[in-house]
């Protein structure tokens, strides 16, 4: 390595690390805050590495926090609070899987009959789904909540899970139409030949072909549904079928907020996708180089 | 090597397969992506209370007429314009430098990918209540630091003040979508020829210039699409100033999306906020046109 | 009871409290046959309440009637942030899905009243005692209309002037309470200018509930108000005297912290705890949090009726009449609840935790609370009394809200107005628009003429 090339390289490291820092110091921060007990959480000057790691606000949310006391020591029922937490947190992974696994069946199955049938009206999906892909969800939600209500469905996971989909479907379909018309026709059509069955044909050769879309599509579904706010906050009303998003915002109590309870809950918000994230990184990349973007 | 270059028999046989396949899509999309859409759009032409929905009534295009003549909707249309040029030039410019430096053939890169794709997956209420705490003019994380680094002398109040909020906001996005940007190039960046490089080299074109003329072309195509994509979703945002701001101080960071749930919710007038919709959704019919335009996707369907 | 707790440096667990007031329940005033009669009903009463601990006293103490009367029935409290109650409000009547017990502001309940939405309650009031009120309230401070009460009484929570003792003696500011508008602003400002990082004075600016209801009380302090309920409801707020509270508000912002153009509830509370703040009008909940965050700033915390306006002497403040009422559509159980607010309302030992629960921010609605000795037991009361009477007593002759300005008579448009951030939005005009006061009153009053036109029929016979 010649001395040029070495400053170079030396240069990009660091380069590359004040960015990396910068990007998630949000995060780091957020993290931080969190292991901190209650009283360094507010001191001036702030410390990025706590004086003391605690881990009372995990703890809090997670075995719940039955109750606080106020200088008086008279019991106060905590009312939102944390004992919700794991429920949301599970309300979360139920609609997020849930609506991802309705819209990746319905557009795995879409996309592979539109790629490799011909009848009218087709053509238009593809299309279709894209605008689709690009109504915001802020006009869909009203008329969505009161088809759920006619439905008689608000206010339950369903609705959410529902809900979702109106968001999530679309861009599968999308997504799943552009991978599909990628994967060459040619091994399905000497299988047909050879006297296999469509539905043969589809599990044994198609569907592992079109995987690393499916997977794409189904992460960014399971992003998308993970991180919404408005159709929760807009569909449910009780505060055990909220989803982290919407229940998290019950910490602020009026006239308190606990940050570091805060933090811990969005650090905990954070931590399925990001798993899943470095899980399936790959994937993704290619998802966006088959799908979301033409070319 | 589409559907319709192949001869073979058995495919006609069995298009009712292929119909069955695409029916529970035709259901779905009925009932959760057209019906909705129809009925935002019944709605605009209706006076309805959420709270009384059996006196719902049919006023034309009353909705319209409220909204055009409402200085507020103006404002926000306006201030949406002005939140989605800052935050896409921004994403681009930022995304795009970020792509060619992961792009870089160093070690461990892949590590750095992940990290600073990171942003686009995190849930907008993380970031928003985070921004919060960070930002709190008083006991904020980044006054301190930007005092105590001698950059500033009185506290910013970042969420407070007009103009700062609204910058606020617009890094809350840029922070989020800029991987998005970056993905997207990234992948493209992967799939240009390394020949095209080296011709370059051969012909003694310097590292920009190389950039200039090989790199910066083959991500054009990519870079349109981006562009038109975020700034239909950019422009139609809800979550990423609600959450930060709910559309203040005053009304400084109201969008369309912002006005439209006030109409909506605050002041019960779902027929008003249904209308703002629709205007919104002949915008981005207009930016989804353009794309389809550019990029004539009707024709290469047998691509 | 209470000096047990006191006493006990001990947490106390949720079931040792809930089996200590069984106890209690058990002795508690004889109760009215009426609430006594058994249900068989099953499921889950849906409780609506504002965020505090004291909805959650209510609601246990219901459902220590319910274990009692009827087994089958869980009480459960659904806490609705100040600002999501109208998200919520209408979600859950547009899904016809109301809560069977709904506590919310008044201004809101007085608008649910007059549509029609509401159980009347003057069955339950008999129950309860018509001659238990303390002076100087009338029942339909909480929500009676057409000559019907549809609301029972929780609590009344006045604002009152909240004043750094320490900072006013050691500048030599005189007495809070006898200062008028025009002292309480020289005090914002020298405080300003002597006190570095202490802003003289922290009201809510930004555009929400908190920001209504601060100007709310400058607004009737001032003589102005929004409608005029003995003229048709005819809106009223394109007044001088509207003009003279924004313009005072105008005059008072260069002493709050620079961020209140955004502050809430919350951030109000905040600066005040933290000490940022010397002067602010709020309800009891500083002290709770000052006792735990910040006990010098908590020693020094006195609060007093709001400064008098030079030329009215009114020292209105904001009083929520804050009480229970029972939607009617859907609800399945009426009867039950009835029977479980008369049990909880009927047991002094119920209210005076109730009070207890969050000090002193809700105050007493009946004399035999008030008067109670156990109230007393408090630890506030030994350091705090005169700003817990202050709360609880002398704020009342004062009081005010939009639902009922100036107690000249019940307004059910108010809900919409706060729905729809009116006030806070005319405020916004002038603090953070630079709008001139006269130009924001006019479109606060075209927005609320907006709002009336739009719901005549609320005020339907009235008008």
């Amino acid at each position: 390595m010649s001395a040029l090339e070495f400053v170079r390289k030396t240069l990009a490291y660091a380069f590359l690390l004040l960015v990396t820092f910068l990007m998630c110091f949000p995060l780091i921060w957020a993290l931080s805050t969190s292991l901190k007990p209650a009283r360094d959480v507010m001191a001036t000057p702030p410390r990025l590495i706590p004086s003391e790691v605690t881990f009372a606000n995990y703890r809090n949310l997670i075995l719940g926090k039955e109750q606080y006391f106020r200088a008086d020591q008279t019991y106060v029922p905590t009312t939102a609070a944390p004992q919700h937490f794991t429920t949301w947190f599970a309300n979360s992974v139920i609609v997020s899987a849930g609506s991802t696994l309705i819209s990746i069946v319905i557009s795995t199955l879409a996309a592979y009959s539109i790629t490799r049938f011909r009848y009218w009206g087709r053509r238009i999906i593809p299309y279709f789904s894209l605008l689709g892909y690009m109504i915001p969800s802020i006009i869909l939600v009203f008329p969505m909540f009161m088809v759920m209500s006619g439905l008689a469905l608000t206010n339950s996971l369903w609705s959410l899970t529902f809900g979702y989909v109106s968001i999530t479907l679309p861009f599968c379909m999308w997504l799943l139409w552009a991978f599909f018309r990628g994967i060459p026709i040619e091994l399905e059509e000497a299988a047909l030949m050879d006297g296999a069955s469509r539905l043969r044909v589809f599990v044994d050769i198609v569907l592992p072909s079109a995987l690393p879309g499916i997977i794409a599509a189904a992460i960014f579904s399971l992003i998308v549904s993970w991180n919404d706010f408005l159709f929760a906050r807009v569909f449910i009303n009780s505060i055990e079928n909220l989803p982290l998003t919407v229940g998290v915002m019950h910490f602020f109590e009026g006239v308190h907020v606990d940050w570091g309870l805060m933090m811990a809950s969005a650090v905990l918000m954070t931590l399925p996708m990001a798993v899943l994230f470095m899980l399936m990184q790959r994937h993704l990349v290619a998802g966006f180089g088959a799908g979301a973007v033409k070319g | 090597m589409s559907a319709e270059s192949s001869p073979a028999d058995w495919k006609k046989a069995d298009t009712r397969i292929g119909i069955l396949f695409v029916i529970p899509f035709a259901i779905a999309a009925l009932l959760f992506m057209v019906y909705p859409v129809i009925e935002a759009v019944r709605l605009s032409f209706y006076e309805h209370n959420p709270l009384r929905p059996e006196a719902s009534e049919f006023i034309g295009l009353e909705n319209f007429r409220t909204i055009f003549e409402d200085a507020l909707f103006w404002k926000s249309f306006q201030q949406a314009a002005v939140w989605t040029f800052c935050s896409i030039v921004l994403q681009t410019l930022i995304g795009v430098s970020l792509a060619l430096l992961l792009h870089l053939p160093l070690r461990g890169i892949s590590i750095f990918r992940g990290l600073l794709l990171f942003p686009y997956i995190v849930p907008t209420v993380v970031i928003a209540l985070i921004m919060q705490w960070m930002l709190n003019a008083e006991i904020g994380v980044v006054n301190w630091s930007l005092k105590s680094a001698g950059l500033i002398d009185e506290n910013i109040y970042w969420l407070a003040t007009p103009s700062m909020a609204m910058l606020s906001t617009i890094f809350l996005n840029v922070w989020k979508y800029t991987p998005f940007v970056t993905i997207c190039v990234l992948a493209r960046l992967q799939t240009i020829p390394l020949e095209l490089y080296d011709a370059a080299k051969v012909d003694g074109a310097g590292g920009f210039r190389r950039f200039l003329d090989v790199t910066l072309p083959q991500l054009a195509e990519v870079l349109t699409v981006v562009v038109i994509f975020r700034t239909i979703w950019t422009f139609n945002k809800f979550e990423e100033i609600y959450l930060l701001t709910k559309g203040g101080p005053g009304t400084s960071t109201f969008n369309l999306a912002i006005y439209s749930f006030e109409q909506s919710v605050a002041n019960l007038r779902m027929g008003v906020g249904a209308a703002v919709g629709v205007v919104m959704m002949f915008l981005l019919f207009a930016g989804s046109l353009i794309y389809m335009r550019v990029f004539r996707f009707d024709e290469d369907d047998t691509a | 009871m209470d000096d047990k707790i006191k006493r006990n440096a001990q947490p106390f667990t949720r079931r040792k409290f809930i089996s200590d007031m069984a106890v209690l329940g058990a002795g508690a005033t004889a109760l009215p046959a009426w609430a006594q009669k058994p249900s068989a009903k099953t499921g889950t009463v849906r409780v609506w309440g504002e965020p505090g601990p004291y909805g959650g006293v209510a609601v246990d103490a219901m459902n220590e009637w319910a274990k009692k009367f009827a087994p089958g029935l869980t009480f459960k409290l659904e806490t609705l942030a100040w600002d999501g109650v109208y998200i919520k409000l209408m979600t859950d009547l547009a899904a016809k899905n109301p809560a069977h017990c709904i506590s919310v502001e008044s201004p809101i309940a007085f608008q649910l009243m007059a549509d029609l939405m509401l159980e009347p309650l003057d069955d339950v009031v008999q129950k309860v005692g018509r001659n238990r009120l303390v002076d100087g309230v009338k029942w339909e401070y909480w929500g009676a209309w057409k000559g019907k009460q549809y609301v029972l009484p929780a609590h009344h929570q006045a604002t009152q002037m909240v004043v750094r003792t320490d900072i006013v003696k050691e500048l030599g500011l005189g007495d809070p309470d006898k200062w008028s508008w025009d002292d309480m602003r020289n005090a914002a400002r020298t405080i300003s200018e002597k006190k570095k990082d202490v802003a003289g004075i922290s009201l809510a600016l930004g555009r929400n509930l908190c920001t209504d209801y601060h100007f709310a009380a400058l607004l009737h302090s001032a003589g102005g108000r929004m409608f005029d309920p003995a003229n048709k409801f005819e809106v009223v707020f394109d007044s001088p005297e509207t003009v003279e509270a924004l313009d005072y508000v105008k005059s008072l912002q260069p002493y709050m912290p620079k961020g209140a153009v955004s502050y809430s509830f919350l951030e109000v509370v905040d600066s005040i705890v933290t000490g940022r703040a010397a002067i602010s009008f709020y309800w009891g909940r500083p002290y709770g949090r000052a006792a735990e965050e910040n006990k010098p700033v908590f020693d020094a915390l006195q609060s007093y009726n709001h400064p008098r306006h030079p030329k009215t002497g009114r020292r209105s403040n904001w009083n929520d009449f804050q009480g229970w009422c029972i939607p009617k559509s859907n609800n399945q159980y009426v009867d039950e609840v009835k029977a479980a607010l008369v049990y909880y309302q009927t047991s002094p030992e119920w209210l005076v935790r109730y009070c207890h629960s969050l000090m002193p921010n809700v105050s007493p609605v009946y004399k035999d609370v008030l008067n109670n000795p156990k109230l007393m037991t408090h630890p506030f009361f030994q350091t705090k009394k005169d700003t817990i009477m202050n709360y609880y007593v002398n704020s009342l002759p004062h009081s005010s809200s939009t639902g009922n300005e100036m107690l000249k008579g019940i307004n059910p448009l108010a809900g919409i107005v706060h729905g729809r951030s009116i006030l806070a939005q005319t405020v916004q005009k002038v603090v953070v628009d630079n709008w001139k006061s006269a130009d924001a009153a006019k479109w606060g009053a075209k927005e609320m003429e907006g709002v009336r036109k739009a719901n005549l029929r609320l005020l339907g016979g009235v008008g």
